[in-house]
């Protein structure tokens, strides 16, 4: 019962913040957030699951119980963890609190609605990571673009709205092409599932179970539903051409809801897509190989480039996690232990860093209520830890060896050059690769123009270092990157453990 | 038995804690974390000196100490390890006491110049210097990829030291940017080499180098990806040779070095010779035993290196700031060693990135020297003079200068004159592509001997030429010790390996053919001897190295007396007016800074910018577009986008319901 607890707790956390008086909220979430961490840190301390979940490994904290019985099938409450969630799961209440500490400064009205949001947030998120029964996976993730759209919605920039309507409308829309997917599956395994639990679906369409719907032989009807819910997750993590709503929503969103955004978010449209269609499917994928590594590199590279022609700092990291998610799309394709090991450990490793540079931008507004280039230089003059740390940051961007970034990039490249499902890999590999020259150029081109050279600054703020508990966040993140990047086998254990069975229909190594 | 060994990571570690001091608790120290810097390197010092002479006893050591990402089901593992052998001791040596002498140097440039920033400035440079440790105890490619981009980080930390003032960042970004660029194929080599042995080890019968060997004798299968084994050798040799290139300022990724000069100088000093321009050489000569197995490979190293040589041998002659001379003589010195690798002179070149590094760290903090007497003016038109105020500066100078110009009996005569003597024998004995690098190697000789001289006559001799040249800022022990240490070392550090005398005398005195050609077995210099001969074709033609010798002096010493004969002036003038229109050339740089930076700003910036006005109009207008047309009519989303929050939970609560009543029917649920 601990991941239900796990949930509780974020639930009645939220309901508790959001009756609280506004001038506690911040440090009462702050507070009670904490309580997921020590549930997260125990659960992965008592973790003992090996194989894939949703393949006949062993589940961990797991609990299954028919739910409700609707029409012919069982709604089973059934959720668990495995080595591929057990990570996320941590990284989503480690950053959680984090966010929820890096709003004290910048929300200034209606703390206990946006702290209470927060917490409800990540209690759907936890529900996502958890879930292992198709209904209440999708009741969580959908349940999670709510708060998500008042966050951006009522704390945002001046075009909230616009982007809070463009996120949840684009967002939603490609939840519904994913679920006519999965439920067309659905009906064409027929009889030979009596509910929608993961595992069962997942076994059932890798041991060719599944018949015709709708007209549609097995086949057609097995690429139609891949395509539709790699479209659905596509637009979440998102790859290009499926990413317009990201930047809009970065940069009206406030720090907070950024840091979560891109930090978790994102990876579920990545875990779903590892989950659904690279677990499920591993022949459509294998099919669709050069499509799907094309998109990886275009999103790597046309991302990346993108980000050089911005001029707002937040656009600059929003379009760089374009570029960074194309790589976990790579080394998805790859089916080699490191590529989805990789991918795997790069959403972690990613989730971590952009929070830490969404928030290093966050302390610097905060300061100056501008973030574009232009407007300001020399900064590191006024601002030297922060700058420290947003420099540290940046090069964790970049994939600086011994932080995270480089671990989960290294790990995708290795997986994906070596990988056999195509003979063209290793060119798509190298293509993706050039990103890393790409996201130097853009970020050391930022950090000289804003951090560096003499100081200036237009506005009429007086710019100082950001309080403790501004930068605190900040310094928790960056060691945890190093801490990751110098022993990535803490997650990469259990992470291959849960990779390796996915692999056993198609790849080598 | 805990033998000495057991204590080389502590050669690595020492720095590194120098830097977490530094970086903790510098500004409550004396001296900014100074002391500490220089206790761990003298202890990392005297650590390497143990290791030198255990290794001198014969003994070696290779093993894995740590796992990084351990593969299972037959996935590779991925881990760190110390590979010391002759090769590695000797350059732990090097780079440890450059290290400590550089630290001692910054008392006197940055302490008591008054800085600020001073904890930030030691913490770099023991993150400097533990990372190159770091990469040159690394037992395997991957480990020393990662150190080698950690040294990358250092640089630009520490070239963009003053990043208050515009230059300094500008110059660091580009340094981190360029051997960036270069270090992307290095990460597509290392990936490779994974992907073919599925290993990176460098030494062992597990090897890469060895299991190439065997792929080639047919021994060993590997994947090569559809290609001829040689040919798939070579291409993933080039690729790394990309990070070399980059790491060690070659043409045509060069152009970072020069703006480097923006940093402070005792930074220079480490970095051109103890560190990160060293890495790059110091990698080939590390895997030289893949490098040996195509031929292919070894002339364009050859010819990258002779052509380098030349090429930055020429951009010197024409600089007016000490350090502008300084940092181009060191592109054109790692040219020598590349031509040495490539020439089938491993130890030749691994020889002159020994000297080199004594007497370029000797020039620079030499330069440094005259820089803090100047009032930090570098300009020599405005030096003059100084050699009688600064007597140790210039005596130390010249002989730094001396070995860089390459005259008997300083440690670069004979150093590049092995390079040269290498590839000649190499070049005559049948692979005729190494002469063409042996004559821009022997040409750069001149030129090398003329800018250089050209500079000691600027700076130190004739009539002082500004207020500041008339009466220099003195200079303490700090910066005079280790001159003194380093001058005496670029005087006699060639005598180590004298090879012109041990054959005329037929005395064995070649004690680094001996150093070298011990250790661990593949990896020693006999071995890439064989290789040479039996994979590359290489053999050496019967020639003395004596007339070669003559000829590389002769000619240093032409260059020599002609700055001597132009500049040893009273009132020197600068004479370039007589290299017509060549002059701009070189005072650009053969606008190799400019195509590289309209690269940058008119091709990559408009592309990028086109790239985004599509994404904005095209790719995001479809997505406008369709939502405008197809999901509401204009009036509904004006009256939607004017409306308060609250009205989109409605709606919001609204499309949630529907889609699980949706999701209900379609299940037959209800």
């Amino acid at each position: 019962m601990l991941i239900e607890g796990l949930i509780a707790v974020a639930f009645v956390a939220a309901l508790v913040v959001f009756v609280s008086p506004n001038e506690y909220a911040g440090r009462l979430a702050a507070a009670l957030s904490l309580l997921p961490i020590v549930g997260s840190l125990y659960m992965w301390s008592q973790f003992d699951a090996t194989g894939n979940a949703l393949l006949g490994g062993s589940i961990a904290f797991e609990t299954d119980f028919v739910w409700l019985t609707l029409g012919g099938l069982d709604v089973h409450w059934f959720v668990g963890l495995d080595g591929i969630s057990m990570p996320l799961v941590v990284l989503t209440t480690i950053l959680t609190t984090l966010a929820i500490v890096s709003a004290w400064t910048p929300i200034d009205t209606r703390q206990s609605q946006f702290y209470g949001l927060m917490l409800f947030m990540e209690a759907n998120l936890l529900g996502v990571f958890t879930a292992l029964d198709f209904f209440v996976w999708f009741v969580f993730w959908e349940a999670v673009l709510v708060p998500m759209y008042f966050l951006v919605g009522i704390w945002g920039g001046p075009r909230r709205k616009y982007a809070a309507i463009k996120f949840f409308v684009y967002t939603n829309i490609a939840s519904l092409a994913m679920f006519i997917g999965f439920i067309a599956l659905v009906f064409g395994l027929g009889d030979s599932v009596s509910s929608m639990r993961l595992p069962e679906i997942a076994m059932a369409l890798r041991g060719g179970e599944l018949g015709g719907f709708a007209g549609l032989d097995a086949g057609a009807l097995k690429l139609a539903a891949f395509v539709a819910m790699f479209i659905g997750f596509g637009v979440k993590v998102p790859i290009v051409p499926l990413h317009t709503w990201l930047p809009d929503a970065h940069v009206e969103a406030p720090t907070p809801a950024s840091v979560m955004l891109a930090g978790v978010l994102l990876k579920m449209g990545t875990y779903a897509l590892l989950r659904f269609n690279f677990t499920m499917m591993p022949d459509v994928a294998q099919a669709l190989v050069v499509p799907i590594a094309l998109i990886a590199v275009i999103s790597v590279i046309y991302g990346a480039v993108l980000a050089l022609a911005q001029q707002d700092l937040k656009r600059i990291v929003a379009y760089s996690s374009v570029s960074s998610m194309g790589y976990v799309i790579l080394g998805l394709i790859a089916y080699t232990t490191y590529g989805v090991g990789g991918a795997t450990f790069q959403m972690v490793a990613h989730g971590l860093i952009s929070g830490l540079m969404f928030m290093a931008v966050g302390v610097i507004y905060n300061t100056t209520h501008t973030r574009m280039v232009g407007d300001m230089s020399g900064i590191a003059d006024r601002m030297p830890v922060t700058s420290g740390i947003f420099v540290a940051g940046a090069f964790g961007y970049m994939g600086l060896p011994l932080m995270a970034g480089f671990a989960g990039e290294f790990f995708i490249f290795q997986g994906a050059f070596a990988s056999t499902v195509h003979a063209a890999m290793p060119l798509f590999t190298a293509a993706a690769m050039f990103g890393i020259v790409i996201v130097a150029g853009y970020l050391l081109l930022a950090m000289q123009r804003t951090l560096f050279g003499p100081f200036r600054f237009d506005g009429e703020y007086e710019v100082t270092e950001a309080a403790f508990h501004d930068v605190a966040p900040l310094a928790v993140l960056l060691l945890l990157v190093i801490v990751l990047g110098v022993a990535p086998d803490l997650f990469f254990q259990m992470i291959q453990q849960a990779v390796n069975p996915i692999l056993q229909t198609g790849g080598g190594l | 038995m805990a033998g000495i060994f057991d204590f080389v990571p502590a050669i690595v570690l020492l720095p590194f804690v120098s830097f977490l001091v530094a970086l903790a608790v510098g500004n409550r120290l004396p001296k900014g974390g100074a002391f500490a810097g220089i206790v761990a390197t003298a202890g990392s010092f005297l650590l390497s000196v143990a290791t030198f002479f255990t290794v001198s006893g014969g003994q070696t050591y290779n093993q894995t100490i740590y796992t990084w990402a351990n593969g299972l089901d037959g996935a590779v593992t991925l881990t760190f390890g110390l590979l010391i052998d002759p090769l590695s001791a000797m350059m732990l040596v090097i780079v440890t006491l450059i290290a400590t002498l550089v630290h001692v140097f910054s008392l006197g440039y940055m302490n008591d110049e008054g800085e600020t920033g001073l904890p930030r400035y030691y913490a770099g440079l023991g993150l400097f210097t533990a990372s190159m440790l770091g990469f040159v105890v690394a037992d395997n490619l991957l480990m020393a990829f990662m150190f080698f981009e950690l040294v990358g980080l250092c640089s630009y930390l520490l070239i963009g030291f003053w990043f208050r003032e515009p230059g300094p960042p500008s110059a660091a970004k580009k340094a981190f940017l360029v051997t960036r660029f270069g270090d992307y194929f290095f990460l597509v080599g290392v990936v490779a080499v994974f992907a073919t042995f599925g290993t990176a080890a460098f030494a062992g019968s597990e090897s890469f180098p060895h299991l190439a060997e065997q792929a080639l004798h047919g021994e060993h299968s590997v994947n090569t990806f559809g290609f001829e084994p040689r040919t798939w050798f070579t291409i993933v040799g080039l690729l790394v040779l990309g990070g070399v290139v980059g790491k060690s300022a070659q043409f045509p990724l060069h152009t970072w070095l020069p703006d480097a000069m923006e940093g402070p100088t005792p930074v220079s000093a480490l970095i051109h010779a103890a560190t990160m321009v060293a890495a790059g050489v110091y990698l080939v000569a590390r895997m030289y035993g893949f490098y040996a197995l195509s031929p292919t490979s070894l002339s364009i190293i050859a010819l990258i290196g002779g052509f380098t040589a030349l090429f930055a041998a020429t951009m010197g002659v024409v600089k007016r700031e000490i350090k502008q001379v300084l940092a181009y003589s060191t592109i054109s010195q790692y040219g020598y060693m590349m031509l040495g690798l490539g020439g089938g002179g491993y130890i030749a070149a691994t020889f002159h990135l020994m000297t080199h590094a004594f007497f370029k760290a000797l020039l620079f903090l030499g330069a440094g020297s005259v820089i803090i007497a100047m009032h930090h003016n570098e300009n020599m038109w405005e030096m003059g003079g100084l050699k009688d105020k600064m007597p140790v500066t210039y005596y130390t100078f010249l002989s730094g200068s001396l070995a860089l110009a390459g005259i008997v009996p300083f440690a670069g005569f004979w150093s590049k004159d092995e390079v040269l003597y290498e590839t000649l024998v190499h070049g005559l004995g049948g692979s005729p592509i190494l002469l063409v690098a042996y004559a821009m190697g022997l040409l750069a000789v001149f030129f090398t001997g003329f800018y250089t001289f050209r500079m000691v006559l600027l700076t130190f001799h004739g009539e002082p030429r500004s207020q500041t040249a008339r009466d220099p800022h003195g200079v303490h022990w700090n910066v005079k010790g280790p001159l003194v240490v380093l001058g005496i070392l670029a005087a006699t550090a060639g005598l180590v390996n004298m090879t012109p005398v041990a054959e005329l005398t037929g005395l064995e005195i070649e004690f680094l053919h001996q150093w070298l050609g011990h250790g661990i077995e593949g990896l020693t210099s006999h071995h890439y001897v064989e290789l040479l001969e039996s994979q590359a074709g290489y053999h050496a033609a019967e020639i003395g190295p004596i007339v070669p010798g003559l000829v590389s002096l002769a000619l240093a010493l032409a260059g020599a007396g002609l700055a001597y004969f132009l500049y040893n002036d009273a009132e020197p003038t600068e004479h370039t007016d007589k290299l017509g229109g060549a002059k701009t050339v070189l005072y650009n740089n053969y606008y190799q800074d400019e195509y590289q930076v309209w690269l940058a700003n008119s091709l990559v910036q408009p592309f990028s910018r086109g790239a985004d006005k599509f994404d904005q109009g095209v790719v995001d207008g479809v997505v406008n577009g369709v939502s405008s047309v197809s999901l509401l009519s204009g009036n509904r989303v004006r009256r939607i986008q004017s409306g308060v929050v609250s009205n989109y939970a409605v709606l919001l609560t609204l499309g949630l319901t529907a889609l699980i009543l949706g999701f209900g029917l379609l299940g037959g649920w209800f």
